[in-house]
């Protein structure tokens, strides 16, 4: 009776109105930049945890760009990582981590070996070659910037930094793909635990509201101003256009919980049903989705890993919504913003 | 001339998917779930002692297979050899069933059956049976947790096979299946075994057949309402969602209690990394109904089936997009077609 009371009381979605940076940053001890290029629509997002957090990673897509993704197997030495790296540019963009691993290594921040710090900066790229020219991509320039430009303050969402060239709804084309970016999202907890995401959406699959199972955004209908469904597209056995322009949905998910590194894999793996209930379809051929997962350890105490997994799951929708939300359009590719217009 | 040729081909092709729609079944092959698929068959073995039970998929011949295993606490048989990197890429049959980790010797009853009948991979003068299983934690359903499957519910259920309708509800191994566990007992309800297909004009067919028996909530992912899971003592529903994001004290999920199970299967070829991608791909239908799905109390596992009896060209894409959708359908019917026992309702049985 309670119980129920409680959760009337409080609502599905009410938990986040304590907190006055609803993302990533909400936990601390993380710091976010991006840096987005002037030259096409491109750009790195760098996370930065310069205390260390233990990490875990889960890449389910087929197609992914990712750098020192294997040192984060829970079998592996290393411990503590100080940094992700997310990046445009397809391979070429995870170039970006080594302009992060400077700025670290210039503010002495790292795993002390000898008298030097060894910076561990896993990262993601997302293919947005299709978007303006393709010989411009994120170099470690890139990175350094923003990693110089990371900050405690709440992050900022749209078409910047990683999320700059991201689009969706590619199951037609990239001629009827709309545009994505960046999106990020947190809840606290009355206990103190804190749950947080940040993701560059740019899947081929449409992007949808897992609280009502409707479209926020996807791809377009061949003719008028509506949407086609790609639930509907498949379903109906409707060719994929080959062709799309490229994908990759590529995340953070942090906590302030302390959890070894095989829970930070658990908890990356558990987050990637946050992809699949927000994006349809995810984990393609075409797809190289990937989660990180931080753990800063700064609460303590124990942490049960199926409410934080749920959470996890639950944040990470969130921000993908927001990823189409946020966007902002570009020529031949609007954002859910400019159909509702 | 080319239009008008074009137009009469146009023609052709409507009348003919016309009349495939409208032609009555001309065998008992199933038009809708698992065995929608030719070639597959399905037999169900429930025990009278226990609401327990064993459920076969068996192959008419063999099939590329593939597996999915996401959740914390598994109990599976033969899933190593599923791995594209290793040997044997044909499977014979799939054993689904109760009874937690005991009830993993139903497959030895199939690999029985299945050598009676001379199926396997051929191996010198033997033919050894491939037979990938997964477990359910059902053993807190009904009073005696010491009954529980054996080899002889998978050799029943291998000779029960058939290519015919696939019977739904509180059989096999979903006898004993619950769902909505966070609010401890009393306060969940009755699940079971679920099917569903989607068959194309192109004649690609997917089709999946599942047992249910999460920790989590069932939700139609097309409205995003809770189908089945924690009751409310009105019998409302509690919502298994709203109870993590409110953060209030829940029953933990204990090893013992879950796990969901199931199989995707397609008339597609596919090379066996393909099947593991089909596999990956169907989870996404776990994740999307079932809230939450993948904890570490539930030991999700799905496997594939490729028959290959299907000469036409589909995207592995396409294939895992509509795998994920009949397996969300597929649990989305376990939960609406089971029936309840006592104490523990079905979604039937609220809705009187």
């Amino acid at each position: 009776m309670v119980l129920a009371a409680a959760i009337a009381a409080l609502g599905a979605a009410q938990p986040d109105s304590k907190l006055t940076n609803a993302t990533l940053t909400a936990v601390g001890g993380i710091k976010v930049g991006h840096h987005t290029l002037a030259e096409r629509p491109t750009g790195c997002t760098v996370v930065l945890i310069e205390g260390g957090a233990t990490a875990g990673v889960d890449v389910r897509g087929a197609a992914p760009a990712t750098r020192d993704t294997d040192l984060l197997d829970p079998a592996k030495m290393v411990q503590q990582i100080f940094g992700i790296s997310l990046s445009g540019g397809s391979l070429f963009g995870l170039s970006a981590a080594d302009g992060v691993l400077r700025y670290l290594e210039e503010k002495r921040v790292g795993i002390a070996f000898g008298g030097r710090r060894i910076p561990i900066v896993p990262g993601a790229s997302i293919f947005d070659l299709a978007v303006g020219d393709a010989g411009v991509r994120p170099t470690a320039d890139c990175g350094y910037r923003a990693a110089q430009a990371a900050s405690a303050a709440a992050v900022v969402e749209g078409s910047v930094g990683a999320g700059a060239g991201a689009t969706l709804g590619k199951y037609g084309g990239i001629e009827r793909a709309m545009k994505s970016g960046v999106g990020s999202a947190a809840v606290a907890m009355p206990d103190g635990l804190i749950v947080a995401a940040l993701v560059v959406a740019n899947p081929l699959g449409d992007v949808i509201d897992p609280a009502t199972g409707h479209i926020v955004a996807g791809v377009r209908a061949a003719a008028g101003s509506g949407l086609a469904d790609a639930r509907a597209l498949v379903r109906s056995g409707t060719p994929r256009v080959v062709r799309s322009g490229g994908n990759s949905t590529i995340g953070v998910v942090a906590t302030n919980a302390r959890l070894s590194k095989a829970e930070a894999s658990y908890l990356a793996q558990l987050t990637d049903d946050g992809y699949a209930r927000a994006i349809w379809p995810i984990h393609t051929v075409v797809d190289g989705d990937t989660v990180f997962a931080i753990a800063t350890g700064t609460r303590s105490g124990t942490t049960d890993l199926v409410a934080l997994g749920a959470l996890a799951a639950d944040v990470m929708a969130t921000a993908v919504v927001r990823a189409a939300t946020q966007a902002t359009g570009l020529p031949n590719l609007p954002a859910v913003r400019d159909l509702r217009r | 001339m080319n239009r008008l040729l074009l137009a009469i081909a146009g023609m052709v092709a409507v009348s003919a998917a016309l009349a495939a729609q409208a032609a009555p079944p001309a065998s008992p092959r199933a038009t809708s779930g698992l065995t929608a698929v030719d070639g597959i068959k399905v037999g169900h073995h429930t025990l009278t002692e226990r609401p327990t039970g064993c459920t076969v998929i068996l192959v008419d011949g063999d099939a590329v297979g593939g597996v999915s295993q996401r959740g914390g606490a598994p109990g599976t048989r033969e899933t190593d050899l599923l791995d594209p990197l290793n040997m044997v890429d044909k499977v014979n049959a799939v054993l689904l069933a109760g009874g937690s980790a005991f009830g993993l010797e139903a497959a030895t009853g199939t690999v029985k059956w299945l050598e009676e009948h001379n199926i396997g991979w051929p191996a010198g003068p033997s033919r050894v049976p491939i037979v990938p299983g997964a477990i359910l934690f059902d053993l807190g359903v009904g009073a005696n947790p010491k009954i529980r499957p054996t080899a002889e519910c998978g050799y029943k259920a291998a000779a029960a096979a058939t290519a015919g309708p696939v019977e739904e509800g509180s059989v096999g191994a979903g006898a004993g299946a619950t769902v909505g566990k966070f609010g401890g007992p009393g306060r969940s309800m009755k699940a079971g075994l679920g099917t569903a297909s989607i068959k194309h004009a192109s004649g690609l067919v997917v089709a999946a057949i599942v047992a249910v028996n999460a920790v989590g909530d069932i939700i139609d992912p097309s409205t995003g309402k809770v189908v089945a899971g924690v009751r409310n003592p009105d019998n409302t529903f509690a919502d298994a969602r709203a109870i993590l994001r409110a953060g209030t004290a829940m029953q933990r999920p204990r090893a013992g209690e879950n796990t969901t199970i199931g199989l995707v299967a397609t008339n597609a070829k596919l090379t066996k990394a393909q099947a593991t991608r089909m596999a990956l791909m169907a989870d996404d239908g776990y994740a999307r109904a079932i809230s939450p799905s993948h904890t570490n109390g539930d030991g999700d596992t799905i496997f594939s089936l490729a028959t290959g009896r299907w000469d036409g060209n589909a995207d592995i894409t396409l294939i895992g997009g509509l795998a994920a959708e009949a397996m969300a359908d597929a649990i989305v019917r376990a939960a609406t077609q089971a029936t309840g026992v006592a104490g523990i309702p079905a979604a039937r049985d609220l809705k009187k």
